[in-house]
């Protein structure tokens, strides 16, 4: 088989019978031959409204032989490529008179890969909706007593009696030591960038709905109080995600990483987006 | 457990979520609303082994497992009730006020029901076999809902 934009010159040969039209064959009687460099020769004998195809290479006989590619032959059937076109570029050369070929035209239906026909004349139906659903969460006093505090402005973090660390957003219990939390501290509300994601990809905003802009940076800030892995997590000013700097430790040594301040909300209801998102404090 | 607590600072926060989605009605099911959209038909398939007609059409026959979705039938738009249910709640997502009826409808011609609405009779008066009718809707919104509701024959 000899493909060319998906389409086999044989198959173009094979379905002539079935494409063609004896009304556009009335008062034909001519044979065609077909040269396709490399790949074959084709006869077509129209008569009487009725027509003959035979594979042969001896095209000698024939009224008018056509000699081009597979690539011109297959263009020209499917309409990508222009016979007049192909023709002055020296693509397609006749034996016999050039404009017995037009006839052929007329005497067959033009050639469809097989599903195009289908999928041209349907129209597909799909729905788009939004469906919403409303949820509630409840704090609990820890994370209410942290959320309370985003409100008037502070950031807080709770302490954990055995190993020292901070956590904020807090939890109840320290998860490596597995006691109770019970030391609330201020941290920040400045700090330095420790690590930040390019999110390219962003889910529903669980409490308004809302999907954001993407991308967007979400970063791992060390707020002003807190140390090694104490980082508190948020977004970054969107204009800023090529701008701000990620500080690192490698052993010793800490390379620090910009300055931010958060933004806060005018209207805040006790809730992570009290704070807008943080920006480089400069 | 404890269960002193200071509940001070215990709140709620609303939220929302929001699930974006789309369904794509396949190729049997776009001609099936299609057709009911612009002709105002109901069609069903036949399977061609058993002789099973089903609405709404599908791809594939589900005892035979034969490829039918080229074997349209058109159906009445008449038909009769094999089953119903009166829906006595609220909800979003319904497509009409409570209190109404869904019935098992299974048009004429068709081997199988299909759900729709059935309006102008009260909810203790249907039975099983009533006949009614399909009520084309005046504005299209692409769905089965093209038919708006099916009512009791006169």
């Amino acid at each position: 088989m000899h493909s060319y934009f998906g389409i086999n010159v044989e198959d173009i040969f094979d379905s002539m019978p079935d494409r063609f039209r004896p009304e556009g064959a009335r008062g034909i009687t001519r044979s065609f031959g077909y040269d396709i460099s490399g790949i074959g020769g084709w006869r077509l004998s129209v008569k009487e409204g009725a027509m003959t195809l035979e594979k042969t290479d001896d095209l000698e006989s024939c009224d008018v032989v056509m000699e081009t590619d597979g690539e011109t032959f297959v263009g020209l059937n499917i309409g990508k490529i222009d016979g007049m076109t192909a023709f002055t570029a020296g693509k397609i050369k006749v034996r016999g008179d050039f404009n017995s070929f037009a006839v052929t035209s007329r005497m067959f239906q033009r050639y469809l890969p097989p599903g195009q026909a289908m999928q041209k004349e349907q129209e597909l139906i799909s729905l788009k909706k939004i469906i919403s659903v409303g949820q509630r969460f409840a704090t609990g006093p820890v994370m209410g007593k942290f959320l309370k505090g985003l409100k008037d402005k502070k950031i807080l973090a709770i302490r954990c009696p055995s190993c020292g660390r901070l956590q904020s957003p807090p939890r109840e219990a320290c998860a490596i030591c597995r006691v109770r939390n019970d030391e609330w501290v201020e941290i920040g509300p400045k700090g330095e960038m420790r690590m930040m994601e390019y999110c390219y990809y962003a889910s529903p905003d669980p409490l308004t709905g809302e999907t954001r802009e993407t991308p967007y940076g979400a970063i791992g800030i060390l707020l002003d109080g807190c140390k090694d892995e104490e980082v508190f997590w948020h977004l970054l000013r969107p204009d800023q995600l090529d701008r701000a700097k990620m500080g690192m430790v490698f052993g010793e040594k800490v390379v620090h990483g910009s300055r931010l301040r958060p933004v806060w909300a005018q209207n805040r209801t006790g809730g992570i987006f009290d704070i807008k998102y943080f920006e480089l404090d400069e | 457990m404890r269960k002193d607590f200071d509940v001070s600072d215990c709140y709620v926060q609303e939220g929302k979520l929001a699930l974006p989605y789309s369904y794509f009605a396949g190729r049997v099911g776009s001609t099936f609303i299609t057709t009911l959209r612009d002709q105002r038909r109901i069609l069903g398939v036949r399977c061609n082994t058993c002789g099973k007609v089903f609405v709404p059409p599908r791809q594939t026959c589900e005892r035979c497992m034969e490829d039918i979705r080229n074997n349209w039938v058109t159906l009445s738009n008449t038909g009769e009730v094999v089953n119903y249910t009166v829906v006595n709640y609220d909800d979003r997502h319904l497509p009409r006020k409570a209190p109404f009826i869904l019935a098992l409808i299974r048009p004429d011609g068709a081997d199988t029901p299909m759900v729709h609405i059935l309006e102008g009779i009260e909810g203790d008066k249907v039975q099983p076999g009533l006949k009614v009718k399909a009520v084309f809707s005046e504005k299209t919104t692409h769905t089965i809902l093209d038919i708006d509701h099916f009512e009791p024959v006169a």
